[in-house]
This record gives structure tokens, sequence and C-alpha cells, in this order.
């Protein structure tokens, strides 16, 4: 009974703050709703018994990438843009759409019977970190996409700097900054 | 009246609609940016509520899917918050409507 009301207490606010992150007009707004979502998503994690999850919700999620967007509005400066409208005439279709196509799931969901088990695994640092690092012969090989993963973390900030670096590739922005030096 | 997980389930569709409205439907690319993160965060509270349905050494693959997922969803947010600068220096604009033309 108290996680229930745990989880609905966590679930109006990830739900109002994500209505937020859709009807608000500044993007540095949408922003601190978005992490005010993640960090109630991370409590709800805490609720189901992955805590590890949880914390790592908390610290990449609203952590480093939150960040990183929250940074990157402030130095493009998206206030000055009050031009761009919030919605276009397609947007109500849109949305009738995905609604529609939610509301179908949805009936699906409810159609399928679901309870939980009570020799599920909690997930706690020692499970994360003892299936994750099996390397054992027949053991489940995350650890194989763990590699991968570092590769691609490493090529994407590699990737990342150099688009963010070059000079735009056409004439004039060349022409430009000769004049400029 | 527990705790069902069918409504994690309910909840996690709920915001992944709403991150997919908002990815599809708002003009400002930070918007669209933020609609994929939500909706990525609903796939990974989905993930964790089945895998909450299974027994013992079923349910750890759900809990550990996740933590990949989060780390892609770094690398992407890194690349795209790249592309967003480098258009926005060319087009002085944050509505993606203008980022149509993108030739050469």
């Amino acid at each position: 009974m108290l996680a229930l009301i745990y989880f609905i207490i966590l679930a109006v606010v990830a739900v109002g703050a994500a209505l937020c992150v859709f009807l608000s007009k500044h993007p540095l707004y949408g922003g601190l709703s978005l992490v005010l979502t993640m960090l109630s998503l991370a409590g709800i994690y805490g609720l189901l018994g992955s805590p590890f999850i949880g914390v790592v919700q908390i610290m990449v999620y609203a952590g480093a990438i939150m960040m990183l967007l929250v940074f990157v509005i402030s130095v493009l400066n998206a206030a000055k843009d009050n031009k761009t409208p919030m919605f276009d005439g397609v947007s109500i279709f849109v949305i009738l759409g995905v609604l529609a196509l939610a509301g179908l799931v949805g009936f699906a969901l409810v159609l399928s019977p679901m309870g939980f088990d009570v020799t599920t695994l909690r997930g706690s640092v020692e499970m994360t970190s003892s299936n994750l690092f099996n390397t054992a012969q027949n053991g489940p090989g995350y650890f194989v996409l763990f590699e991968v993963l570092g590769l691609l973390l490493l090529s994407s900030m590699g990737a990342a700097v150099l688009m963010a670096k070059k000079r735009l590739g056409t004439d004039e922005a060349c022409v430009e900054e000769k004049e400029e030096k | 009246m527990e705790l069902q997980p069918i409504y994690i389930q309910i909840l996690a569709l709920v915001l992944f609609t709403i991150g997919l409205i908002t990815a599809l439907a708002r003009r400002n690319v930070f918007f669209v940016l933020m609609g994929v993160e939500l909706a990525l965060n609903a796939v990974n509270l989905s993930f964790v509520g089945f895998a909450k349905t299974l027994p013992a050494d079923l349910s750890v693959a759900g809990q550990i899917v996740p933590l990949f997922s989060i780390a892609v969803a770094a690398a992407e947010a890194c690349v795209g918050l790249a592309l967003v600068i480098l258009i926005f220096r060319n087009r002085e604009s944050v509505d993606s409507d203008n980022y149509s033309n993108m030739k050469g």
C-alpha cells in the first residue's frame, strides 16, 4: 500500500513535468522540467528494486546529459529566437495520430496478465557487477558489449569535437573568418 | 490495492507518448532532442518494469540493458548537440523547418 502511494506521487510528478516539457515556451524551462522527470523516474527505479539503475539515471541522465543540453541552450542563447512558433498546422494531426496509437497499445497492455515475481533479483551493485563483468566462457557476455560501448563513446566524443570545432564548410564563412583575422 | 506491473507499463506508455508528441510536433530543435530523451527514458522504465515480472535469473537482462541504453543516449546527445551547434552557426535559427535545405 505504501509502495502504491509513493508510486502515485512519483508518477504524477513525472507526468506533470513531462507535460511541462511539451507545453513550455522556452527550452531552458523544458530542460529543467525534464530533469525533474528523470529524478522522479530514478525514484521509481529505487521503488521497484533496481537502485543501481536509479543512481546511474541520476548521475548520467539528470547530471551529465541534461547539463550538456542546458549548457548548449545557454550558449546558443535560443531565447533571442521568439519568432519560432511552438506548433504548426500539421501538429494537430501528429498529436491525434500518436494518441490513437497509444490508445491501441494501452488497450493491448491492459488485456495482458502480469504479476510481480517474488523470486526476482534485486538490481543491486553486486548483482549488476557480477553479471556485467562475468567473463566466463558460457556466461552472458555483457562485458563485450561494455567494451564496444567504450569505443562508441570515444568515437562519438571525437566526432562531436571535430564537428563543433570545424568552421562552416562554405566559402563565405572562410572569407569572413579571414576578414575577422 | 498493491502496486501492479501494469501501472508501471501505463506510466511508461504515457511518458513515451508525451515524448513522441514532443519530438514530432514541436518545432524548436531543442524540444525535439528533449522529446527523444523522454521517450528513451520511458523505454528504460518499461524494461525494468517487465524485468520485475520474471523469475530469478531471467530478471537480470532487463536490469542490465537499460545501462547500455543510457550510455547510448549519452553518445546520441553528444553528437546531436554538436550537430545543432554546427547548424545553428550556419542558419542562425532553432526552427527545425529551416533545416530542411541541408545540401552543401
